[in-house]
C-alpha cells in the first residue's frame, strides 16, 4: 500500500496534509483497498464545525458503509464536490483527486498528535 | 473456526484475489478489477466464479425420486433426467430451510445443491426421509464448481470446451474434458445466460485455467451478490429463511400443489388461505447511496416494511433493494427508506431490476 511520507495519519485511516492553517483530509490507500469499490460519499457541508473523533462523513462501498472521523477540531471550509458524481476517485486516487474536505484547524498543535507515515504503516502492518 | 478452502484457493491467491468468509468458506470477494468492473463484465461479456462452496448432496437409488418429492416443494415429475430444477426445502412451519438447484443426472441419481452453510442440514433432512432404496451422500469435497456467466459465456467458452458450452438452459450433461468427465449444467445466479461446471478436484485448476485462457475474467462473491440482486434473485438468510415462506418471497411457482404431500405443505396452504403478508418487492431508490438490509421502509409516517438486501446497482447507477412489504403497498407506490436518519426516496417496482441481455 502507498503511504506518502509527507502526510500525517489518523488511526481511523484518514490522511491529513497540512496546508498552513488548514488541513486537507482523505482516506488512505489501505482504507480504500479494504472498503472495495466506493459508490457513494456523503460529503460534509461547508461551514460544519467538527470535533476530533466525531463522524463527519460516510463512505459507502458495494460491501459496507464506513464513518469518516474528523482527525482534528475545526471548521470545514472546502469540500470535494466531484465526489458526488465520481465517488470512485477515492479508489483511483485516494491521496489526490479523491480528497474529501479541507478543515480550518482550531488548534494546530493537534497535528502533532497524529501518526507519521512510519507510525501508520506500523498500525496497518504494512 | 477454520475456514474451508476451495480446490481453487491457490489459483485465487495467485490472481491477487481479496478473500472473504462466506458460509464457513474462505472465498474470493473480488479480484484486482474490483466488484463493479466484474459485475459489468458479466452483463456485457462473460466472467467465471468459483462456487465450490455450494454443496453437492448425491441422492441415489430406486427410492430417490419419491424421497425428493417429499422433501422439496417443486415437482420433479415436470422434468426428467438430464434436467435441472430450482426448488425449496421447507421446515414444517413453511419457513424456507434452503433454496436448492437439483441436477437430475440420470434416472436414479440426483445432485442436490444447497447453499454452503445449509449443506449439513440438508444432508440430515434427506437422510431422515431416506429409508430403503435411497442413499444420501455429501460429495461436495470431491469436486469444484465453476460458474461461467454472461451473454458471451457460451461463445467464449466454446473455443476450449465446445460440448459444455452447448449445454441447454436448465439441462445437465456429462462432457469430456481432456480425458476427465465433468458435468455441465445450464444454470446460474446472475440473471444472465451461462453454465456451471462440476469438475473433479484434481482437474479443477486445469479447467479454471482453460476458462480464463479465452479471456473470461474471474469474478468474486461481491459481484455475484450485486448481480443476483439486480436479477431479483433471493439469497438465503436475507430473502429466505426462518419465518419466511416461499409465498412471502413471491416464489409460488416453485411450489407444486398437485404432486402430493411434501414437508411444509400444510403450513403453506394455510398461509395461502389466510393471505400472505409480508410480500417481497423490489425498490428502486433515488441516488447513488446504497440501501442496506434491515433499513425501515416508510410510507409517510407509517412503517410498511423492511429491506432484506440492498446495494448500488452498477448497471442502473442508483440504489436498488429487495424488501418485505405490507401486501397493501403495491407496485408503483412511493416509499422512503431510513438510512441512518437520512430518508432515501424510493418506488416499488416489478422484479427483476435488469433483464437479460439479448
Amino acid at each position: 500500500m502507498d503511504t506518502p511520507a509527507e502526510l500525517r495519519y489518523s488511526s481511523d485511516h484518514e490522511w491529513i496534509r497540512v496546508e498552513e492553517s488548514k488541513v486537507r483530509v482523505g482516506i488512505t490507500d489501505f482504507a480504500q483497498d479494504n472498503l472495495g469499490d466506493v459508490v457513494f460519499v456523503q460529503i460534509p457541508e461547508v461551514g460544519a464545525v467538527v470535533k476530533s473523533g466525531d463522524s463527519f462523513s460516510e463512505v459507502e462501498s458495494t460491501k459496507s458503509v464506513s464513518d469518516i472521523y474528523a482527525p482534528v477540531d475545526g471548521t470545514v471550509v472546502e469540500v470535494n464536490e466531484l465526489l458526488e458524481s465520481q465517488p470512485e476517485l477515492l479508489n483511483s486516487d485516494p491521496y489526490g483527486d479523491g480528497w474529501i474536505c479541507v478543515i480550518e484547524i482550531s488548534d494546530p498543535t493537534q497535528v502533532d498528535g497524529l501518526l507519521d507515515a512510519a507510525g501508520y504503516q506500523a498500525l496497518t502492518g504494512d | 473456526m477454520t475456514l474451508k478452502l476451495s480446490p481453487l484457493d491457490a489459483a485465487h491467491r495467485a490472481l491477487g484475489a481479496k478473500m472473504t468468509e462466506f458460509g464457513g468458506w474462505d472465498m474470493p470477494l473480488n479480484y484486482s478489477a474490483g466488484t463493479l468492473a466484474e459485475h459489468r463484465a458479466c452483463r456485457t461479456s462473460a466472467v467465471a466464479f468459483d462456487v465450490s462452496h455450494l454443496g453437492t448432496v448425491r441422492v441415489a437409488g430406486p427410492g430417490a425420486f419419491d424421497a425428493l418429492q417429499r422433501a422439496l416443494t417443486n415437482d420433479l415429475g415436470k422434468v426428467e433426467p438430464g434436467r435441472c430444477q430450482y426448488t425449496h426445502s421447507l421446515d414444517v412451519d413453511g419457513s424456507v430451510a434452503d433454496d436448492i438447484i437439483v441436477w437430475w443426472r440420470s434416472a436414479e441419481i440426483f445432485d442436490v445443491m444447497p447453499n454452503a452453510s445449509n449443506t449439513d442440514r440438508i444432508v440430515g433432512a434427506l437422510q431422515a426421509l431416506g429409508g430403503d432404496g435411497v442413499t444420501v451422500e455429501d460429495v461436495g469435497a470431491t469436486r469444484a464448481v465453476i460458474a461461467v456467466q454472461g451473454p458471451q459465456a457460451r461463445s467464449m467458452l466454446s473455443a476450449v470446451m465446445p460440448e459444455a458450452a452447448a449445454v441447454g438452459r436448465f439441462r445437465c450433461i456429462d462432457v469430456d474434458f481432456d480425458g476427465t468427465t465433468i458435468v455441465a449444467a445450464g444454470t446460474g445466479y446472475t440473471g444472465e445466460d451461462g453454465l456451471e461446471l462440476a469438475v473433479p478436484v484434481d482437474r479443477a485448476a486445469d479447467v479454471w485455467r482453460a476458462v480464463l485462457s479465452v479471456g473470461i475474467e474471474p469474478a468474486g462473491l461481491g459481484a455475484r451478490d450485486t448481480l443476483r440482486l439486480e436479477a431479483g434473485l433471493p439469497l438465503h438468510g436475507h430473502e429466505l429463511g426462518a419465518g419466511i415462506t416461499t409465498l412471502n418471497a413471491g416464489l409460488e411457482w416453485v411450489v407444486s400443489w398437485t404432486k402430493g404431500d411434501f414437508i411444509g405443505r400444510d403450513a403453506l396452504a394455510a398461509q395461502k388461505e389466510a393471505g400472505v403478508s409480508p410480500i417481497l418487492r423490489g425498490l428502486s431508490v433515488e441516488g447513488k447511496r446504497p440501501p442496506r438490509a434491515d433499513m425501515a421502509v416508510m410510507s409517510g409516517e407509517q412503517r410498511v416494511g423492511t429491506v432484506s438486501s440492498g446495494n448500488f446497482s452498477p448497471m442502473l447507477e442508483h440504489g436498488i433493494a429487495l424488501a418485505f412489504l405490507d401486501p397493501g403497498i403495491e407496485v408503483g407506490a412511493d416509499v422512503a427508506l431510513d438510512a441512518r436518519g437520512t430518508l432515501l426516496t424510493a418506488k416499488v417496482v416489478d422484479l427483476p431490476f435488469i433483464t437479460k441481455a439479448g
